[in-house]
């Protein structure tokens, strides 16, 4: 047996066809465009005679569209573990070592013998883990809660920026429980970069000494457990990623951890927010509780205080009504920053996300 | 030694071995997958384990997924592993080969 490692470029339709067809073949059929431009590598698995047997892609630092063909000659394992080796060989090269899978939960196990640990499994899907940095070592990097802290309770933000409504929930966590994890998410795609979003997450809660903020890294809202939060999508995966998130953060997080509540702020405007605040209700219970605050609202009582809304006047440069909105130190950093922060909306960056 | 950066050796194919070592802090740590674990699993982890010490990498995180591999190609694999991990590729240590 010969079967050969070679590089499938999609960009050449032919090429592209015939990789979409053996997918297909083989069960997955879901090309959208978004998924496919991630993909920054495709390698395929080819015989003696040249057909086609498996293939693999990556995207980032995760394992995509692998599939391989079974032809009854008990091949199947030896292709898949090559396929793998060899995607993971790619990825060595490109400098990662930590490596993520989302894929169905019947192939748990065939992940599992090349030595990927389960982060997080619903009824449709699965996410596992290989290499380092993991979670373990996420879990260990934490700060570590109080002795004698009984409840202990968690929230996860973006903060795009830090505003009165955020403070406002955390103020309500902190004053109700001994302890209060703030996990700030570590994705960078927003207005402000997750380092000046961390910094005025910690700046705007010094004032209670039992909140904890940390990086939520790869495991809470970022791309690999929830990517339809910053691409709009379907609301079929939609649901079906943010079980997986919730699934992720009730096993790996909430139970090593010992947090007993999830607090979350209702959301009456963002579709995408409110579909995930549903999930957790869902998923989460009875291990884990969830508490919904209902929002702060600004001024008359109308308006919901909102990261959104606070975008919007940075772009118009009305710094004046920004003091209703936000705590007096992101106030401070929008002002010092308002030229830096423009510029970046001039640029493109998108402010009417989440 | 200290290691200088993560490195792979090794692939997941049939009578292989695929080892990552990457900065560790507390001694030599393994997490090994194997499908031989309950007959040879400390003999895996001590082969690799003395390639280790002969190249003086105390404290590591040693991933290992074996796929049925003989001593040979486990010391091999874990020689490849150090000289890449500590970036002297191009310095093969003769005493420790």
């Amino acid at each position: 047996m010969a079967e050969t490692i070679q590089e499938l470029y999609l960009h050449n339709p032919m090429i592209k066809k015939r990789w979409e067809n053996f997918l297909k073949d083989r069960g997955i059929t879901v090309f959208a465009d978004q998924e496919v431009d991630t993909i920054d590598q495709t390698i395929g698995l080819f015989d003696e005679q040249d057909n086609l047997v498996g293939t693999g892609s990556i995207a980032g630092k995760t394992i995509k569209y692998i599939a391989v063909s079974d032809d009854g000659s008990g091949e199947s394992g030896s292709r898949f573990n090559q396929l793998v080796s060899a995607l993971e060989m790619k990825l060595a090269e490109a400098g990662h070592f930590q490596i993520f899978v989302f894929t169905k939960p019947q192939y748990e196990t065939s992940f599992q013998h090349v030595g990927f640990n389960t982060l997080a499994k619903t009824d449709y899907g699965l996410i596992l883990e290989k290499g380092t940095p993991n979670i373990d070592t996420y879990r260990k990097g934490l700060p570590q809660k109080p002795e004698g802290a009984k409840s202990t309770v968690a929230i996860v933000m973006n903060a795009n920026p830090f505003t009165k409504g955020h403070r406002y929930l955390v103020e309500k966590a902190a004053k109700e429980n001994d302890c209060v994890y703030v996990f700030v998410v570590n994705q960078d795609v927003s207005l402000f970069t997750t380092q000046e979003r961390t910094q005025l997450v910690e700046e705007g809660t010094k004032d209670w000494d039992n909140v904890l903020v940390a990086n939520g890294g790869d495991y809470m809202v970022s791309y690999l457990s929830f990517p339809a939060y910053f691409i709009k999508d379907q609301d079929n995966a939609i649901k079906y990623q943010t079980a997986l998130d919730a699934s992720l953060f009730k096993n790996q997080l909430a139970k090593p951890l010992g947090i007993q509540t999830r607090y979350l702020g209702t959301e009456p405007t963002s579709h995408t927010t409110n579909l995930y605040n549903e999930t957790l209700k869902t998923i989460l219970p009875p291990e884990v509780d969830v508490k919904e605050i209902p929002r702060l609202t600004a001024g008359s009582g109308q308006n919901v205080v909102s990261a959104r809304e606070v975008r919007a006047l940075i772009k118009d440069g009305s710094i004046e009504p920004l003091a209703q909105y936000v705590p007096e130190t992101t106030a401070n950093f929008i002002k010092e920053n308002l030229d830096l922060l423009q510029k970046r909306i001039l640029k493109g960056q998108k402010i009417n996300g989440n | 030694m200290e290691i200088k950066q993560t490195a792979m050796a090794g692939t997941l194919e049939s009578s292989d071995i695929q080892i990552v070592l990457s900065q560790g802090s507390n001694g030599i740590e393994f997490d090994l997958t194997s499908d031989v674990m309950k007959q040879f699993g400390d003999d895996i982890k001590q082969t690799i384990e003395d390639v280790l010490k002969a190249f003086k990498i105390d404290s590591a995180m040693v991933k290992v997924v074996d796929k049925g591999a003989l001593t040979p190609v486990i010391k091999a694999r874990a020689i490849t592993a150090c000289q890449r991990a500590l970036d002297m590729k191009d310095q093969p240590q003769w005493e420790v080969l």
